[in-house]
């Protein structure tokens, strides 16, 4: 009850009318609020609409788990967070792994390679296509995010939930891409059959490094909130949103590799519109995520 | 004909596939059309286009420019095109309405042409061309008849082209009516398409047909009502027309004059210029003398002015033939050939009649008509003279002389000025002569034209009888023709009744061979006229024509047309009845329409063969072939081709149009035979319909009876309804009655009720009464008998009374004796009492209040419990609270302890690989030094020995220690088992203390698999202090110097030996890394080192990978 006496009374119709966004801030306001936050009511929020930006990356910290739920200990797991980044880094220069040259988005990598034990014995050894992986994420993260300790520890944990949440349904994406292009347009489909590009969509690029490098940070956000906050499948989406933006011309061309190739490399200019049109498409399949509670 | 040849393979090439050789032959071909003037090239190009259907000769001819486009002068071609447009035009009326212009200016053009005939252009064509014109405006003007009189309108107005209207156009427009579309149509009207989708081409063709006054063109269909009667007479004069040939041959003559050997003849021997007037002088003479004949000489009809001229210019010698053929029709016939009939004037005279007879009645004769019957009668007579003077002057009659036309140029002048008859006379000679020659000419070279005059052969046949027979006929004609005039002359009129049937039987019995073909023709004549068939056959078929093939679909017109042919027939008897009756002067001259004149010229040509051909005797052939210079003339045989040309055509032209007719006929007699099938199903119907009507006149007989019977019981139905509604009146009467006196009995019911209950609360009352006096009653009873034992009471207790008194005296009595001892003890008793009582109430009291108070302390006390545990769960959640926040602290700082993990273990790591290479630099050292250190090893083993069994002794020395416990590891790896067990369950930092030097050669067997090769190297370098790794993990160290100083001591108490063998065995070991270390342990060790044995070597080898690789390499 206090909660909706707080908002704006009209807030009710905004959405009917069309407007979207315009309570969603001062909600998530609200749901930030609360002492020991609700994490399940921030998934949905995040689900349902799309993050303000000054809020991103606090909201994306409490889903990742960096920050507890109470605000009372977020500045001292926040020094914690700072002081494991900065050890780490400290034993990363020690070791000479890193220098004060090395580019941030490899001191990433090889925190992370630290963290979780797979650091390598030297630093020229060549890359593991997870490590590439890695570096796309961080790359996109960077932009995102400026302070590098967040910057840092969100990376981590987008990139542990993919690894540890999400290893069972990533592999399964594909297919549900498939499934969910062919509703969309089975001819674009079998198009695809038919120069038996299928099988060799970039799905590393869109599945495994979440559309990094593929989208622009500022439309990638957006669909990240959507992984962050729980549900891959959103990029299943983001991809057949792709193929339909692009369709005209991935029908034209006939080589798997020729369409690999553009779909690896696509226009930047509409990505906004793809994002806006996956999420809704999203919904559309998968329903619009309420709050269980 | 190279050029020929070039041109073939040039039009070869033209449909090569190559596009490019194709472009140049075009080229080649368009560049040579544009310098050539001639026609030759075109001609070859539509040759060609006809046999290959060759595209790009189409575009070729179609782009055709100025010089070829021209039009041809060329009369065939001209009268085959007209022909063929009015073939096309009932086809394609709705295609052909953009050309609309343009056809009217072909027409326009044709027609100033036919009158200013340019360039050579024979006569004989100009009929044929004329003739084509008259078809096409008469089609133009059916077809279009509101375009067609604007354009006329146009185009006539100016003054230029009056000449061709007044001498062309006109005459043809008399022979048409007003066409009803001028007055409903309009211009735009005409060209709408859905006027013309109702039609099919036959259609339109009959359409125009009705149009026309030509009796050689018009339709004789029912329902044009003016058309009708014309149509129903022109028939019948076109079959007198047949009848009486000699207006025919007569009008062919004229026409004839304008064969192409006349005119040739006269462009060779006379000035063109003299001939129109010679030969224009007589018509205009008959245009003038008959006054309305002005509009129907043929020769003007033909847009011919020059009919006779030619007798003066033909040879003499050619006349033998035809004279043959005059004297014997003219001794024959006696001088028939001096009547009127015979002379061209009658012709137009007789049309004129014909004019009149339609237009006005019979009996309004004319005067102007009398005059041209004076003036017809006296030409003849005066043609008679003329010839019996030929006669008389030349040869006898029968014999083949000609005599008349020797003399002709002489008479010429003076005849021709004097009588038309005599000219037209001469006219005849002339032609036929002119006929004859051509058929000599012709039938010298017959064979290879064998096809070419077999059509006129019959005809000609004939066609000489006929014209015999038109003498005998014109005899018969004369002595007739004035009779509805002259009453007087009416003598011949009715002895020639048969002959009106058959005028060419008399000829035909005075005929001289008269051949079979005659016969025929002569049935064929009577049938025709007595047969009611309404479509006479036009005199070009009887020409020889159609005469051989009667219309297939003649004898369907009896079935089809019952009606139409009985009417036909009961019009003609009576026209021929009469006819009979006198009339025979009608046979005179029908219409010339230019078909008639082309017909006849036909007839007259194949006639004139035909003599030749018969009669003429070869020699004489050849002489007058000799004489006229050897060989036939080309240019005839040229002009004779064109002109069968163009006969060919006009026969394709009516066979097209016959072909129509055909067409519609059969549709006709279809719709006959559904007529008549409607009216079979009609009179069926009918019979239908009166049965019906018997039906129903029975039914409305019944129903009248079902009304009356309907009406009587109504009638019953109303009396008994009367009745009972009398009844029901009384009834109900009655019923009121009862009523009323029900009412008054209820009301006397109510009254005894009300009796009834007033007397019943009587009855109540008095009941009640008696009962209470009877409770009274009872209660005197019981009072009475209470009363009895009250008193017997009393006496009872009186008597008590009395006992108790005396009793109450004895107490007395006994009471004062005791009175004074109790009192005393009662009173005590009773303040012991009261005492009592008092304090157990005040105890009550207390007891009270202490459960009262202890009731409020426990009420208090629940509601502290309640909210103690509220404050409980508040305090669990807290708890929770707390927890998941310290948890939430702790994952973080697990997180920090795990990353810490991580680093240490990168630092150990990294230390260890330091190690690592240490150790490989330190081996390097020592086998380097082990080859030096041998000798000294053996001497130091015993000291070592010695020492080996005081090391526990000498345990404090740190670095000793140290020592000592690397002295005993080899001894657990090798019994790993007991080792594991005592090291504290095989913990890591046990197990790392046991074999301090082992752990980083193991675990950096695995990682530096990946980069043992770049250590190796670099390992070496640096100085190895494995000594030092004690040192490090100092506190480490001690732990397991501890653990294993006691280890050792024990064992070493328990099995010396062993450790001394073991230590020996290990002394090298030992050994190299002290003496690498340190110098001043050594002294220490000194005595310990052993020399190096193969076990150690292959422990070593187990140990460290590294070392071993390096011994190896």
């Amino acid at each position: 009850m206090t909660e909706d006496s707080q908002r704006n009374f009209r807030s009710v119709y905004y959405e009917k009318v069309g407007f979207r966004g315009v309570e969603e801030k001062k909600s998530l306001e609200i749901l930030l609020k609360d002492d020991r936050l609700d994490i399940e009511k921030l998934c949905t929020f995040s689900q349902r609409f799309p993050l303000p930006s000054m809020y991103r990356a606090l909201v994306w910290k409490v889903l990742l788990g960096i920050l507890p739920p109470h605000h009372e200990s977020h500045a001292k797991v926040m020094t914690y967070r700072k002081e494991q980044y900065s050890d780490v880094l400290h034993a990363l220069k020690v070791i000479r792994f890193v220098s004060d040259t090395t580019p941030q988005v490899e001191v990433y990598l090889r925190m992370y390679q630290l963290e979780s034990g797979k650091l390598p014995r030297s630093s020229s050894f060549p890359l593991e296509p997870e490590d590439e992986a890695f570096l796309a994420i961080a790359k996109a993260m960077e932009e995102m995010v400026e302070d590098s300790v967040d910057c840092y520890w969100i990376i981590r944990c987008f990139v542990n939930q993919l690894n540890t949440k999400y290893r069972d349904s990533l592999p399964q994406l594909p297919k549900a891409f498939e499934q969910y292009l062919n509703l969309e347009d089975s001819r674009l489909l079998t198009h695809l059959k038919m120069c038996s590009a299928v099988s060799k969509l970039p799905y590393d690029l869109w599945f495994k490094r979440c559309f990094a490098g593929c989208l622009p940070e500022s439309s990638l956000q957006r669909v990240w909130d959507k992984v962050v906050s729980g549900s891959c499948k959103t990029l299943v989406f983001v991809a057949v949103e792709i193929l339909l933006t692009f369709k005209i011309k991935v029908m034209a061309l006939n080589s798997a590799e020729k369409i690999t190739k553009f779909l690896e490399n696509i226009p930047q200019d509409s990505s906004d519109a793809i994002v806006s049109k996956a999420i809704d498409l999203w919904h559309k399949h998968c329903g619009t995520p309420v709050h269980s509670s | 004909m190279a050029q020929q040849a070039n041109v073939g393979e040039l039009l070869s090439m033209l449909d090569s596939p190559m596009l490019s050789v194709r472009d140049d032959v075009t080229a080649v071909f368009k560049e040579n059309l544009n310098s050539d003037r001639g026609p030759m090239l075109v001609n070859t190009l539509v040759d060609y286009y006809l046999e290959t259907n060759s595209q790009p000769v189409l575009h070729i001819l179609t782009t055709l420019q100025e010089p070829h486009d021209k039009m041809d002068t060329n009369v065939v071609v001209l009268t085959t095109g007209v022909l063929v447009l009015i073939t096309m035009l009932p086809m394609i009326p709705q295609s052909g309405k953009q050309h609309l212009l343009d056809f009217f200016d072909i027409f326009g053009r044709l027609s100033s042409w036919c009158l200013k005939k340019p360039g050579h252009v024979a006569e004989v064509y100009l009929v044929h061309l004329h003739a084509s014109v008259y078809a096409l405006f008469h089609r133009l003007y059916g077809m279009y008849p509101c375009n067609f009189v604007s354009f006329l309108r146009s185009h006539y107005s100016m003054k230029e082209n009056l000449e061709t209207f007044e001498e062309v156009v006109k005459p043809m427009m008399e022979h048409v009516r007003i066409h009803p579309e001028l007055v409903t149509g309009s211009k735009d009207h005409e060209l709408d398409p859905r006027r013309w989708k109702r039609l099919e081409t036959h259609d339109v063709v009959i359409e125009c047909a009705k149009i026309s006054l030509d009796p050689t063109e018009a339709s004789y269909e029912d329902g044009y009502s003016v058309s009708h009667q014309i149509s129903a007479r022109f028939p019948h004069r076109s079959a007198e027309v047949t009848a009486s040939p000699y207006v025919d041959t007569q009008n062919s003559y004229g026409s004839a004059t304008s064969t192409p050997y006349s005119t040739s003849r006269l462009t060779l021997l006379n000035t063109p210029g003299q001939l129109p007037q010679t030969l224009s002088s007589p018509s205009t003479r008959l245009i003038t003398e008959p006054s309305q004949a002005t509009l129907w000489s043929p020769s003007m009809v033909c847009g011919m002015t020059t009919p006779p001229t030619s007798p003066g210019n033909v040879p003499p010698d050619l006349s033998h033939p035809y004279s043959k053929v005059f004297g014997t029709t003219a001794g024959g016939k006696g001088t028939p050939l001096g009547t009127p009939a015979t002379s061209p004037p009658p012709a137009p005279l007789c049309h004129s009649d014909d004019y009149v007879h339609i237009s006005l009645p019979q009996a309004t004769a004319t005067p102007p008509r009398k005059e041209e019957r004076m003036d017809s009668a006296r030409p003849c007579l005066h043609r008679q003279y003329h010839l019996l003077n030929d006669r008389g002057l030349e040869e006898p009659p029968g014999s083949k002389g000609s005599v008349t036309l020797s003399d002709l140029p002489g008479f010429l002048g003076d005849l021709a000025s004097e009588e038309d008859s005599i000219e037209k006379d001469k006219e005849e000679a002339a032609i036929s002569r002119e006929l004859s020659e051509i058929t000599t000419a012709e039938a010298e070279p017959v064979v290879p034209r064998g096809g070419f005059d077999s059509p006129f052969y019959r005809d000609s046949l004939s066609g000489s009888q006929r014209k015999t027979h038109s003498a005998a006929s014109s005899a018969q004609g004369t002595s007739v023709n004035p009779e509805p005039l002259h009453s007087s002359l009416d003598k011949l009129g009715p002895d020639t009744p048969k002959q009106a049937f058959t005028p060419i039987d008399l000829p035909c019995g005075g005929a001289d061979e008269s051949p079979a073909g005659d016969r025929e023709c002569q049935t064929s004549v009577e049938t025709s006229i007595l047969t009611p068939s309404p479509c006479k056959i036009p005199p070009q078929r009887r020409g020889g024509f159609g005469s051989g093939q009667p219309p297939p679909y003649d004898h369907l017109f009896e079935v089809a047309l019952p009606k139409t042919a009985h009417h036909f027939v009961i019009r003609k008897t009576e026209e021929l009845l009469k006819k009979a009756k006198g009339s025979t002067e009608e046979d005179g001259v029908p219409s010339t329409s230019p078909m008639e004149v082309l017909d006849r010229l036909i007839q007259q040509g194949a006639d004139a063969h035909s003599k030749e051909l018969n009669k003429l005797p070869l020699p004489s052939k050849s002489v007058d072939w000799t004489h006229f210079g050897g060989s036939p003339p080309s240019d005839e045989i040229r002009t004779l081709r064109d002109q069968l040309l163009l006969l060919h055509n006009q026969l394709l032209y009516e066979r097209f149009k016959r072909q129509q007719h055909a067409l519609r006929n059969r549709r006709l007699l279809r719709k006959v035979i559904k007529a008549a099938a409607l009216e079979e199903h009609n009179a069926a119907m009918k019979d239908q319909l009166k049965l019906q009507e018997k039906d129903i006149q029975m039914w409305k007989v019944s129903l009248q009876k079902e009304q009356a019977r309907y009406s009587q019981l109504q009638e019953q139905r109303d009396t008994m309804v009367t009745k009972l509604h009398s009844q029901i009146r009384q009834l109900q009467h009655d019923r009121e009655e009862f009523y009323n006196q029900s009412q008054e009995l209820q009301t006397k019911l109510e009254d005894c009720r009300n009796m009834i209950a007033e007397l019943r609360l009587e009855l109540k009352k008095a009941n009640n009464k008696v009962c209470h006096t009877e409770l009274l009653l009872s209660q005197v009873s019981q009072k009475l008998s209470n009363s009895e034992s009250v008193q017997q009471q009393m006496e009872f207790l009186n008597r008590q009374l009395l006992v108790l008194g005396e009793v109450n005296e004895l107490y007395l009595e006994q009471l004062q004796n005791k009175h004074s001892d109790t009192t005393k003890e009662v009173e005590m008793m009773k303040a012991a009492y009261r005492k009592e009582l008092e304090k157990n109430r005040s105890q009550v009291l207390q007891q009270t209040q202490r459960l009262d108070t202890s009731q409020k302390r426990i009420l208090e006390l629940e509601s502290h419990l309640a909210k103690k545990d509220h404050l409980l769960l508040e305090q669990k959640k807290y708890l929770e609270d707390v927890k998941l926040q310290a948890r939430g602290q702790l994952q973080a700082a697990e997180s920090r302890y795990e990353a810490q993990k991580r680093i240490t273990q990168v630092f150990e790591l990294e230390i260890l690989d330091l190690y690592g290479r240490l150790e490989k630099d330190g081996l390097l050292k020592k086998l380097e030094e082990e080859k030096a250190e041998a000798a000294e090893a053996a001497e130091e083993r015993l000291d070592c020995c010695n020492d080996g069994c005081s090391d526990s002794m000498v345990g404090h020395n740190e670095e000793a220690s140290g020592h000592n416990g690397e002295t005993k590891t080899p001894r657990p790896s090798s019994t790993r088992g007991s080792s594991g067990s005592r090291g504290g369950g095989g913990s890591s930092s046990s197990s790392e203390l046991s074999t301090p030097e082992k752990p980083p050669n193991q675990r950096a067997g695995p990682f530096s698999s990946r980069w043992e090769t770049t250590m190796g190297e670099s390992s070496a370098s640096i100085p190895t202090t494995v000594g030092s790794l004690p040192d490090s993990k100092s506190f480490l160290g001690m732990k397991a110097r501890e653990l294993f100083r006691n280890k050792s001591e024990s064992q070493c108490d328990e099995d010396g030996m062993v450790i001394s063998s073991l230590s020996e065995s290990i002394k090298p070991e030992l050994g190299k890394d002290l003496g690498v270390e340190a110098k001043t342990s050594l002294n220490l060790d000194g005595p310990h080192p052993s020399p190096p044995n193969p076990d150690s070597v292959g422990q070593l080898h187990i140990m460290d990978y590294n070392e071993t690789h390096h011994e190896h390499s």
